[in-house]
């Protein structure tokens, strides 16, 4: 039985605000057509499809039954996640563990420009009795949080605002990224109030895009590539889903996550032993948030980092190369695999003028966006 | 496998538009039925104590999302609270500009471990502090209908 499991071909399609040439399922299977060649198989060849989908994103009901033929997955085992990519990820992984199946896809997909009324769907997650009759926009969560962490923790809107100058300068060396600027400070801090104190530059824009990865045990990994990027660690966890409930200051769940994931990648000191990082920023604040939850520094310490540049391209602990979801844009569902496919360019050393230099262990991490509490961790290395 | 041919001109492109029409009830089950006949007939909010976890959960829930006990104890926890985070929201949900913003506060009800998630009134945005007192305001009784809508909004005290 196989202990070890490696992404062997990746395959996406450029992230943009809008897609209007491909439907859906195009976009899927532009991302599978490029995953599959990467890693030399066809879809005969693979045993089993994880597909991630939320049906009122996909705008289908049972969307789980739209994923088959976009991955040449049909007559053969799929499930579908109602999650992120990376519990889609963490399930294929599962599935080889098993050692029934040898070869696994996953794929996920945003195509938000479908979507004619976004803020009133995502309304639509809210507790329909104590919150959803407030009919207010879904960036208000955003907004308490925000304000509580600052609070909390003594971290400034202008440390925030750092991050997504950051990001955004980042995705300007990424050419899968739509959403690249180079900007000030004072652009974030002087863009709207939408959920005070949340600006819109504070929001990483929606965007559509698609990414398939195919994972292979060991012995077919080394077979198929000669440079597999290793699964060594995965942790998953969901806080209450209540707004009542919750804590307003830190992300719990994704501390949790990082506690699991660690413990099996046996990593002690994330700081030292991890060389990049790829983590949910939806909003500006997020990524400080999550820098503390994922142990790279103590409790309201991440305002610092990012003043000192450790979290910039050349420094200690770069975060985001990609650009984020601040950068590369909001993908929802396929948010987490584009944190995935980042830190696995990486790792191969093909992430082109955004390259990090001694890149051998990554950490991606997704948060499934207001309103959720789930949080989920990969760590990859070479 | 691949694309080989792909439209080239935005003109060329064909949408289909679509609604989803949605419509659903949600009962509110034995913990909401308690907790909205409260706010309804008599003005009050209750919550449920897990006793082994010591935490009181308002809104009520029938079990502790702790340790997964069952909760029969329903308590009257009064009307105040303080703002424990707030936000000003600027946004209606379609992303239009609103007239008048509104705040909106997490009130964490005194003596307990929950709150609710309500607007903030008579108050001016700028004056609004986490940590400061509040307490609710229903609507008039025969106005009430059973809804979290009954509460109009948390003012200072």
């Amino acid at each position: 039985m196989t202990e070890k499991v490696a992404i062997v071909g990746v395959g996406c399609t450029n992230f943009r605000s809008t897609t209007p040439d491909l439907s859906y399922r195009e976009l899927t299977y532009e991302a599978a057509t490029k995953a599959y060649e990467e890693a030399g198989v066809e879809p005969k060849d693979i045993d089993s499809f994880v597909s991630t989908a939320e049906d009122f994103f996909e705008g289908y009901s049972i969307a789980d039954e739209y994923c088959p033929d976009q991955l040449g997955a049909v007559l053969k085992p799929v499930n579908t996640i109602a999650g992120d990519f990376l519990q889609s990820l963490i399930t294929a992984y599962m599935q080889i563990l098993t050692g029934r199946l040898n070869i696994v896809a996953v794929q996920a997909m945003s195509k938000a420009s479908n979507m004619t009324t976004l803020k009133e769907l995502e309304l639509f997650a809210f507790d329909p009795v104590f919150n959803r009759p407030l009919a207010e926009n879904p960036h208000f969560v955003a907004g308490l949080e925000m304000n509580r962490y600052l609070y909390d923790t003594k971290i400034t809107r202008e440390q925030c605002a750092k991050v997504v100058v950051k990001n955004k300068l980042n995705a300007l060396n990424n050419p899968y990224a739509g959403h690249g600027a180079k900007i000030t400070v004072e652009d974030v801090l002087n863009s709207e109030i939408v959920s005070y104190p949340l600006t819109r530059l504070d929001i990483s824009p929606s965007s559509d895009g698609a990414v398939v990865m195919v994972l292979a045990s060991e012995e077919t990994a080394k077979k198929l590539s000669d440079k597999p990027i290793w699964i060594r660690g995965v942790g998953w966890c969901s806080d209450t889903f209540s707004l009542e409930s919750r804590d307003w200051a830190q992300p719990i769940s994704t501390k949790i996550a990082a506690e699991m994931a660690y413990k099996m990648a046996k990593i002690n000191d994330p700081k030292r032993e991890i060389d990049l990082v790829e983590l949910s920023d939806l909003f500006s604040y997020k990524e400080l948030q999550h820098l503390e939850a994922l142990k790279f520094c103590s409790k309201g310490e991440a305002g610092k980092m990012v003043d000192d540049g450790v979290t910039e391209i050349g420094g200690e602990l770069p975060v985001n190369p990609s650009g984020g979801s601040l950068g590369v844009g909001n993908l929802y569902e396929c948010s987490g695999a584009q944190k995935a496919l980042e830190i696995i360019l990486q790792l191969r050393g093909e992430a082109g003028k955004r390259q990090i230099k001694n890149a051998n262990i990554g950490l991606a991490h997704a948060w499934r966006g207001v309103p959720t509490t789930t949080s989920v961790i990969a760590i990859f290395s070479n | 496998m691949g694309i080989t041919e792909k439209i080239k001109r935005n003109i060329d492109m064909t949408s289909w538009k679509d609604k989803i029409p949605v419509n659903y009830i949600y009962t509110v089950g034995i913990a909401g039925e308690k907790f909205f006949r409260e706010i309804k007939d008599n003005g009050k909010i209750v919550g449920t104590k897990c006793e082994k976890c010591e935490v009181t959960f308002v809104p009520p829930k029938i079990y502790c999302e702790r340790c997964f006990s069952r909760l029969e104890n329903y308590i009257d926890v009064g009307t105040k609270g303080t703002v424990h985070t707030f936000t000003i929201c600027y946004e209606n949900v379609d992303g239009t500009k609103k007239e008048e913003p509104t705040i909106i506060a997490m009130v964490k009800i005194d003596g307990t471990d929950g709150g609710l998630v309500h607007w903030l009134g008579e108050i001016d945005s700028k004056d609004v502090e986490i940590g400061m007192s509040v307490e609710a305001i229903f609507k008039a009784k025969e106005e009430r209908e059973g809804s979290i809508l009954d509460i109009k909004y948390f003012k200072p005290t």
